[in-house]
């Protein structure tokens, strides 16, 4: 795929800019589907035209036009590209545990195109993933929003680069655990958490002021004023007061998020949306009001405290109180079938087929802010596109076929044995070791901020 | 004094009216017995077909009609037209009631120190007041295997019900010995150890686990024999699964591991069952020649290697079934059993077929388990464990209505389902008034 | 070991001292001195630079400056002549980047109010003040062991963390003379981050990356507008600042570490967001970055190591797998193919490439270059990359990596042409200085393998392993008793900071391979934890495994052994 990029990219007289490299798009008719829009309501019988990575075309009897392959979807449902709002499937490095805020590390730098997770969740319908930072920090790194384009060796090439920059905050047990019961400093406790906020956001306020009093003096006949010291951490900070980032905060309990509105109330962010938000339901109509939502388990529960007085009825009252609310995975296991644990908010709370797909595409855009390119089946967006054999929200659902701008990355007729994408020299093939670290989550990588021995063989979950 | 109590009174006498109103339409506090008359329901019986317009009559904790005209008077009636009704469902692997949060260490008693604990029971350990308890029946699953970790020998597993106020009420009549099959697998990326050593290391974890087997077959000759034996509360129950008194539950997962274990049993002449199995469909053909019954699990779970298909886990118990083998599910969980179903609508989408799923989470493993005079079906003469429910309950789209244990009506809440009655719309809303 | 190295370094100062010194009064009661320093290498088939054919001569040098070659060379009376009739001289071998002869400066104290959010740059890996030259030393086996292999030149880089200094180019020269040829050539970086601290990790270190380089451009602007207007604050640049100036200013290039494909990609953005000069080196798995390494013209030293053979080799026979292990034996098979055809696709896509050497092995080189060579790669990119290219990488073309009159005398001097398997090194001439060496008749069989020879285990140890939680070090004292061996096992404290030892069982003793086990106690449990080796001279390489946990990767060092072996 890349070769024939790289060919087409020659004949057309085009330089192949590295940072910015140019990623495949497709063209394809899908004909007789029943099309689940997600926005538009469904339409049976109807056939979606995608040229050079957009849908073009959404309607009845549509032609090919010549050169365009045609799939036929009879008696099989079409629905927007699933979206993980909150997922750790190929990153390299999940937690900078070093510091209560490390808002300077990127995600972008650690994407690692070569892990199988991908093709795994394409399996599943997911076409996008929030690849976040972990959970050990009270603000922690910026994250990425993949495209699935698997097979790419060049991270740039999956990382969504129209996508607006979003950072992870964490609340609660693990930014506590890690640093004030780890390492001994602040914070220790959930109003440690809330001081360091306030602290990192008076200090990139300050920070702030520095540089511009600096930038208005530089340059100017007989200038005394020298430059600040030069922080991306708390340029970061500025640039999230700035409105220029949108916040992910891994929180659980109602106290803990209430908090972070009113610190975001008071040095006015905006961009915010809850990660996991367990106890979410209890302040749903605080949520409602000032935030961009909350992305939240179907039904994970009681594995710390903080989950323990949760219920599976949250994202049914989230919704029903107004709530932007998707469903994430945190985990390279449920982001396999996120379908299916949308579907679960029909048995806890018996939201609508509507309602509980949006959970998946365009709720979860909307929180990533690509709402307008991505997650519902509309004329101008990007095709990101799953046919799936039953109703998606069935139980009983299986993915036949996953599409990102417009290019097929899964079919489920031409799953091969053996897909990875990159194969050790040095591998030892058998007597296997039957891993299960592949399952990223949001403490990976802090091991060595607890005791060392037992550290390294702690089982953390979120 | 006389005020204060005065005072007090008044102040109880207004909590009233508010605990009163906090009570929901139709939830009963607790279960009820009796005899209950479910009325024109579709049953889906798993090993008599699936019967419309037909009641189902429960009474002493069994059901005692399965029929069309079934009159009892002094019944309870219960309207079930356009609704289904399913056996109990039963998760044939859970840490259900031995744990409550498992990230806070004293609650969490699945795993007692040492390499061979046998004697650990997880009867006595369950906590009937667990809030997953709750949680999890309101879902249909009425009965879970509940299973200890750790050692070679960890413990002795219990088959419960969901409903009762100590372990023996929740008693559910099976209980097994467990094996953690020593595994010949590398212990991570880093192990590079040449096949010879993992050979040699394999062969010294087996010679280990067959010296400990001896003993317990010497205790329980010595013991037979009338030999009065120093106190030796270890042998004493794994002698248990020796005489094939209590089956051996063996948990094994690698491919080469189950051809391990299946060597090992044979000529041992005693009852096995294997868990976990997640390789299970590489060596079906092994497993199905052995006779040896699975209870297989999670289905909703990754690949064990990097190079399996991506449905490795969800096709497994579909490849074991059809090459002969009797599969039973497990979810391996401990708070979110309630997925029990969905673990089998999964391996029923992924090539084991709905119907076999079915009998994957009811008939199946109470035959595995032996007691499939009492459980897995909708027959007269068995346990009263029934689901009704709107529709399939392996989808999620469908509502549980009722759920039955030993012929009790379970109350359809449970603190989620609380948490939702109290939050759906919260008072005070946005604003105190 | 440190110690050691310290006392040799100190002896070869000495001696370098009186030797100066016995220049001038022309004694020498050593009767090491040599009697001249001219010589002449006679008749020798002379490959004088790559894809020159040989040809037959003799090549004439004094005091490390080649004087002539050719066919009809007039040699001076105080010429020590080497007959060469049979031999094949090479230009001695560049090592683009290594860490030769470099002992690693001791950990420094955390200081009492050390906060891990925020150590001092020293503690985190960040000394770019520090000079490899510090830490370098002639004496020892590791100069030794590179000499003996062909390398005459090496730029050697400080060892520490993400940052752990400059690196300087060295004669791999006589313990009796200055080998420094450059200095502080280049700033050594790599993505290893600080255990235990900020940055800990790969993303940690490229922020910090950008910020050390971001406030040293300010500073380096404050300076210069405190040097042209008056009133201004006086700048106070930081030891780290002062060391990334030359960096910052285009002054010298940075060496990145970088193993992997995405690891190269990760230091070529960094190198593309904030402009400088940039060096890749000990690249090991870089197909897929060919064509960006070329489209960005950076100068690549890859890792002078192929892969081992250990996981092709111990496939068994299709007849008794399975199918799908078959199939992933394939693609093992397929992998370990292409790591050794990589090296030919750099020369086919016009990469010039150098080598380092760091964590190969020096007796193992020439068989890596070897495999390369089968493999595609072409002899005279091989030599290239071996002597010239490494040459102008480290701006050094002009005194070194050709033999041609007026350039350094180093050379490689074999006893067949140097990419034949049965090739021996003879001589090693390093800056006219001569080395000597053993050459060893062919085995009668042919396959060239020596008797496992008696190992040395007894003695102390120091050892690292990477675990999960980081990398973990101590010791390993062995003593033998009788034919047992017993001993302890120092490690980092699981319950927090320092070092414990525990006393260490079952050690046994089977041909080259050491093993034993230690308990551990980690929160009320006992731990029993394995460690195998393989011993090679004075090293051992194996694994740390706990049962359940996993194996780790452990090297060893041997830094005293015992008399009692």
């Amino acid at each position: 795929m890349k070769k024939l990029n790289i060919i087409l990219a020659a004949l057309l007289g085009l330089g192949l800019n590295y940072s910015y490299a140019q990623t495949p798009k497709g063209s394809v008719l899908i004909k007789n589907a029943t099309v689940l829009t997600v926005t538009k309501g469904n339409l049976e019988n109807t056939d979606v035209l995608v040229q050079d990575g957009i849908i073009k075309q959404v309607g009845q009897n549509l032609a090919a036009p010549s050169g365009i392959q045609t799939i036929d979807a009879s008696g099989k449902f079409l629905m927007p590209g699933i979206i993980d709002a909150h997922s750790h499937v190929a990153l390299d490095v999940v937690n900078e545990a070093s510091a209560p805020i490390v808002a300077e590390v990127r995600m972008k730098d650690v994407v690692n195109p070569f892990e199988i997770g991908i093709y795994r969740a394409l399996a599943g319908g997911v076409t996008i993933s929030h690849a976040m930072h972990g959970s050990a920090n009270v603000i922690g790194g910026q994250n990425a929003t993949l495209k699935h384009r698997w097979g790419s060796d060049d991270p740039a090439e999956i990382i969504m680069q129209d996508a607006p920059r979003t950072i992870k905050f964490a609340l609660g047990e693990n930014p506590t655990r890690v640093h004030g019961r780890g390492n001994g400093i602040q914070p220790r406790t959930r109003m440690g958490v809330e001081a360091v906020l306030r602290n990192g956001f008076n200090e990139a306020l300050q920070y702030k002021k520095g540089w511009e009093t600096y930038n208005s003096g530089k340059g100017q006949k007989g200038n005394t004023l020298t430059p600040p010291v030069y922080n991306e951490r708390l340029q970061t900070l500025a640039d999230i007061l700035d409105g220029k980032i949108i916040v992910h905060c891994h929180s659980y309990r109602a106290d803990e998020i209430y908090m972070l509105i009113n610190v975001a109330k008071d040095f006015g962010i905006t961009k915010l949306v809850f990660q996991h938000t367990n106890e979410g339901f209890k302040v749903a109509p605080e949520i409602a009001e000032y935030t961009m939502g909350a992305s939240v388990f179907a039904d994970w529960w009681a594995y710390k405290m903080e989950v323990y007085y949760s219920t599976a009825f949250n994202a049914a009252i989230l919704q029903r109180n107004g709530v932007i609310t998707s469903i994430n995975s945190d985990s390279a296991e449920l982001i396999r079938h996120l379908y299916h644990e949308a579907a679960k908010t029909q048995r806890y709370g018996g939201l609508t087929d509507d309602e509980a797909l949006s959970m998946i595409t365009i709720n979860p855009a909307k929180q990533l802010g690509i709402a307008d390119k991505v997650g519902s089946i509309e004329v101008g967006k990007q095709a990101d596109l799953v046919i799936f054999e039953g109703h998606p929200l069935s139980s009983y659902a299986v993915p036949q076929m996953t599409f990102v701008d417009g290019v097929k990355y899964f079919d489920i007729k031409a799953d091969k044995d053996d897909q990875r994408q990159f194969v050790s020299a040095t591998e030892m093939v058998e007597p296997v070791f039957l891993h299960s670290e592949e399952d990223h989550q949001c403490l990976q990588d802090v091991d060595a901020y607890f005791e060392a021995f037992q550290g390294a063989f702690l089982e953390e979950k979120n | 004094m006389n005020r204060i109590l005065k005072t007090f009174c008044a102040s109880l006498l207004a909590l009233l009216p508010v605990a009163a109103m906090a009570q929901i339409d139709g939830e009963f506090v607790k279960p009820r017995t009796g005899k209950f008359l479910l009325q024109n329901a579709t049953v889906v019986t798993v090993t008599k077909g699936t019967l419309n317009n037909t009641s189902v009559l429960l009474e002493n904790g069994k059901i005692s009609q399965v029929g069309t005209n079934i009159s009892a008077a002094d019944a309870e009636v219960i309207d079930c037209s356009g609704m289904f009704i399913y056996p109990g469902m039963i998760d044939g692997g859970t840490r259900l009631g031995l744990v409550e949060v498992s990230s806070v260490p004293e609650t969490v008693d699945y795993a007692e120190l040492g390499n061979v604990t046998p004697n650990m029971q997880a009867l006595t350990t369950v906590n009937p007041n667990s809030e997953a308890i709750g949680i999890t029946r309101v879902s249909g699953v009425t009965t879970v295997l509940t299973v200890p970790t750790g050692g070679l020998f960890p413990g002795t597993a219990a088959l419960i019900n969901l409903n009762g106020y100590t372990p023996d009420q929740m008693y559910g009549g099976f209980k097994a010995i467990v094996m953690n099959f020593p595994s010949s697998g590398r212990r991570g990326r880093f192990d590079r150890r040449s096949d010879e050593d993992i050979k040699k290391d394999s062969e010294k974890a087996l010679k280990e686990a067959n010296e400990i087997w001896d003993n317990a077959k010497k205790y329980l000759e010595l013991k037979n024999a009338g030999a009065e034996l120093q106190y030796y509360p270890e042998m004493d129950q794994l002698s248990k699964a020796v005489s094939g008194e209590l089956p051996l539950l063996i948990v094994v997962d690698a491919a080469s591991d189950i051809q391990n274990a299946i060597k090992w049993v044979e000529g041992k002449n005693i009852k096995v069952i294997f868990s976990g199995v997640s390789e299970g469909w590489r060596v079906a053909d092994e497993i199905a020649k052995a006779g040896i019954p699975v209870i297989t699990g999670p289905v909703q779970e990754l690949p064990s290697r990097q190079s399996d298909r991506y449905d490795a886990a969800y096709s497994n118990a579909g490849k074991m079934a059809k090459a002969g083998v009797k599969v039973a599910i497990r979810t391996d969980e401990e708070e979110n059993v309630r997925n029990l179903p969905f673990h089998a609508a999964f391996a029923a989408a992924y090539g084991l077929g709905k119907e076999e799923a079915l009998k994957a989470i009811t008939i199946n493993p109470a035959e595995i388990f032996g007691i499939q005079d009492q459980y897995g079906s909708v027959e007269a003469g068995k346990r009263a464990n029934l689901v009704v429910s709107t529709g399939d309950p392996l989808e999620t789209k469908s509502q549980i209505m009722h759920v039955f244990i030993d012929g009790y009506r379970i109350p359809m809440s449970n603190r989620h389902i609380r948490l939702y009655q109290e939050f759906l719309e919260r008072s005070p809303g946005l604003k105190a008034n | 070991m440190k110690k050691q190295f310290l006392k040799a370094g100190i002896v070869g100062l000495l001696m370098a001292g009186f030797l100066s010194q016995s220049a001038w009064s022309q004694s020498d009661p050593t009767g090491k001195r040599r009697v001249s320093a001219t010589y002449a290498i006679t008749n020798a088939t002379i490959f004088a630079a790559p894809g020159q054919q040989g040809t037959k001569g003799t090549v004439l040098f004094r005091e490390g400056v080649i004087l002539g070659m050719g066919a009809n060379l007039s040699l001076p009376k105080e010429a020590q002549v080497i007959p060469g009739d049979s031999l094949f001289i090479y230009p001695g071998f560049i090592d683009g980047a290594g860490t030769t002869g470099i002992t690693k400066p001791k950990d420094l104290e955390r200081p009492k109010d050390f906060v891990s959010s925020s150590p001092p740059d020293e503690i985190a890996g960040i000394t770019p003040w520090r000079s490899a030259s510090d830490q370098f030393s002639i004496a020892g086996n590791q100069v030794e062991d590179w000499r003996k292999a062909g390398f005459t030149i090496s730029q050697v880089m400080p060892d520490g963390g993400m940052i752990p200094g400059k690196a300087s180019v060295m004669l791999l020269g006589s313990t009796g003379s200055v080998n420094v040829l450059l200095e502080n050539t280049a700033l050594a970086a790599n993505f290893r981050g600080a255990r235990g601290m900020y940055p800990s990790t790969p993303v940690g270190v490229m922020a910090k990356f950008r910020e050390v380089y971001q406030n040293t451009t300010l500073a380096l602007d404050h300076s210069k507008l405190y040097a042209s207007s008056t009133g201004v604050k006086r700048p106070e640049m930081t030891p780290t600042q002062a060391g990334m100036s030359a960096v910052v200013q285009q002054q010298i290039p940075v060496i990145f570490t970088a193993a992997t494909d995405l690891e190269v990609r990760r230091a070529i953005s960094l190198q593309k967001e904030l402009g400088f000069k940039l060096i890749l080196s000990g690249l090991e798995n870089y197909e897929s970055v060919i064509d960006l390494i070329k489209s960005s013209g950076i100068p690549v030293l890859i890792k002078l190591q192929v892969p081992d053979d250990k996981a092709v080799k111990s496939q068994k026979a299709d007849s008794v797998v399975t199918s799908d292990t078959k199939a992933q034996y394939e693609r093992v098979k397929e992998a370990y193919d292409k790591a050794l055809k990589q090296a030919s696709l750099l020369e086919k896509a016009g990469i010039p490439f150098g080598f380092s050497t760091v964590d190969a092995k020096p007796g193992d080189a020439m068989k890596a270059v070897q495999a390369m060579i089968k493999n595609g790669l072409s002899e005279k990119a091989a030599l290239a990359a071996l002597t010239t290219n490494p040459a102008s990488i480290l701006g050094i073309s002009r005194v070194a990596g050709t033999i041609e009159k007026g350039k350094m005398a180093n050379f490689v001097v074999s006893t067949d042409s140097i990419f034949k398997e049965d090739a021996q090194i003879k001589h090693v001439i390093v800056d006219g200085h001569l080395f000597d060496y053993e050459v060893k008749k062919k085995a009668a069989n042919g396959n060239g393998k020596s008797e496992i020879g008696p190992v040395t285990v007894a003695g102390v140890w120091e050892y690292t392993s990477e675990t999960p939680a980081g990398s973990s070090s101590g010791e390993i004292t062995l003593t033998k008793e009788g034919s047992a061996y017993t001993g302890s096992i120092s490690y980092d404290d699981p319950s927090g900071s320092g070092k414990v030892t525990a006393p260490i069982k079952n050690v046994s003793v089977n041909g080259k391979t050491l093993s034993f086990e230690f308990d551990v106690n980690a929160g009320g449990n006992n731990l029993t934890v394995t460690i195998t080796g393989e011993i090679i001279g004075a090293t051992m390489e194996g694994t740390m495994s706990v049962a359940q946990f996993g194996s780790f990767p452990l090297t060893a060092k041997l830094s005293s052994p015992s008399l009692s072996n």
